[in-house]
């Protein structure tokens, strides 16, 4: 598959290979009335393999941008203007990360107390990202 | 000096071990005071909130706090609340915060006390937050083992049945491993210990053993904490039914080991241990659960802050 090159927008680089359709979910669908490129499992001297999403005319803020970090903590992101790389990003993982993450421990007090924010101690293992909710300690692998 | 006034008792990881032996001299203390100790805690009101019934825990602090010339008021059944017309955890503490000193609660929702104590002006004491944590019944059987046992460096205690969703299990021996408790575990296939407990044992640098059969081991072990085996937890009845003896301790079971093993359990009991074992001097459950009521009369006066 062929990445065009875009104007205005942004470009996830380096997403570990296989979780970009993961990272597409992100975004609500009334943002992606823009062109996307996708391509998956292709080959990257860092990575071996990895996933590449090209979205035209879309911002990210930072909730995003960590919850990018969440999924795949190898991403880059380039924000492009008129055709220039405006900025690179490499979001980091924050030790603690509030509000962003849903635990997956169906008998956790902020399930069922909806005014409760999340909270979950981040780390990363084996360059796995693990997250330990900070009411219940459920701990949860992801990629 | 060790400041508890004012404090959430929510996790015993939050305690530094020298904490927990505080809290032990000062269960013993209560006991040495005799009757002045009945006038500790008078003219203060401790709420027992219990969204899940638990009937031991509740009349334990309750019977705690009498003891200590306090009050008491609370519910026990959520059912029949305000809770139950939609009222927020964080109100329902606000407003409990307002008529009492202290608060000891029982929550199904794991972090639910944590949460509690985030919206509490007077001091949460976790009775129980789902399968999570039971800090007062660890404290209680920390206690027991000081006071049968005289030390926990070097002990040899073994944890026998279901031992994958007892949480009694999980936070005791955790908190065990803390002052070099040895760790023996006996638990049918499929039920020992979970692997973030395994992993915090192996961080800690702990001495633990896992095993099916208690045979082997049983001679060298000073104490045995044995806990239920549910039926539902088992395929079949036929399974549950051969496993069950194998996990049973009777009176043939204590010839087999040393003559001062101490048997405990969180209670209440079914099938475990037979009632024969009762009279005999090994069998420490039942003065565990004094235990945990004096461990529990600590707790509040220190919390309180009518000791320190
Ligand atoms: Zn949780």
């Amino acid at each position: 598959m062929r990445i065009e090159r875009i104007h205005n927008g942004i470009v996830l680089d380096h997403i570990k290979a296989g979780v970009g359709i993961k990272i597409l979910g992100l975004f609500p669908t009334d943002m992606l009335k823009s062109k996307i490129d996708y391509a998956s499992y292709i080959e990257s001297p860092r990575l071996g393999m990895k996933d590449i999403i090209k979205i035209e005319n879309l911002d990210v803020d930072p909730k995003t941008l960590t919850k990018l970090a969440l999924i795949s903590p190898s991403i880059t992101i380039s924000i492009i203007r008129n055709g220039q790389v405006k900025e690179k990003i490499k979001p980091e993982l924050p030790p603690v990360v509030e509000g962003v993450i849903t635990c997956n421990n169906p008998k956790c007090i902020t399930l069922k107390e909806k005014y409760l924010t999340s909270k979950f101690k981040v780390w990363l293992e084996d360059s796995k990202v693990r997250q330990q909710c900070l009411y219940c300690e459920h701990i949860a692998k992801s990629s | 000096m060790h400041q508890f006034q004012g404090r959430h008792i929510i996790d015993t990881a939050d305690l530094t071990t020298e904490e927990v032996m505080f809290l032990i001299e000062t269960a013993d203390r209560i006991e040495a005071m005799g009757p002045a100790a009945r006038d500790l805690c008078k003219g203060k009101i401790l709420a027992t909130l219990f969204w899940e019934p638990s009937t031991r825990t509740r009349l334990s602090f309750e019977a705690a706090m009498y003891r200590l010339g306090g009050n008491v008021i609370g519910f026990s059944e959520a059912m029949s609340s305000s809770v139950s017309k939609g009222e927020t955890l964080a109100d329902t503490i606000q407003t409990v915060a307002l008529y009492s000193d202290i608060i000891a609660m029982r929550h199904p929702g794991e972090g639910s006390a944590l949460a509690a104590s985030m919206s509490s002006r007077v001091p949460i004491i976790n009775g129980g937050d789902g399968a999570h944590l039971h800090p007062t019944q660890t404290l209680g059987d920390c206690y027991t083992l000081i006071m049968e046992k005289g030390r926990l460096k070097g002990l040899k205690v073994g944890f026998l049945g279901d031992l994958l969703f007892g949480r009694t299990v999980h936070t005791l021996v955790r908190l065990l491993a803390r002052f070099g408790v040895e760790l023996h575990f006996f638990a049918p296939e499929g039920l020992n210990i979970p692997d973030y407990v395994r992993d915090s044992l192996v961080k800690a640098g702990a001495t633990f053993t896992e095993q099916t059969e208690l045979d082997a081991r049983l001679p060298e072990l000073d104490v045995l904490y044995v806990t239920r085996i549910q039926k539902e937890r088992f395929f079949s009845e036929e399974e549950y039914l051969r496993k069950k003896n194998s996990y049973s301790i009777t009176r043939e079971t204590l010839e087999k080991a040393k003559d001062d093993i101490l048997i405990l359990h969180p209670l209440p009991r079914n099938e475990e241990i037979a009632m024969e074992v009762d009279p005999t001097p090994n069998a420490g459950y039942f003065r565990q659960a004094e235990y945990g009521l004096k461990m529990r009369m600590a707790l509040i006066s220190l919390c309180l802050g009518v000791l320190s």
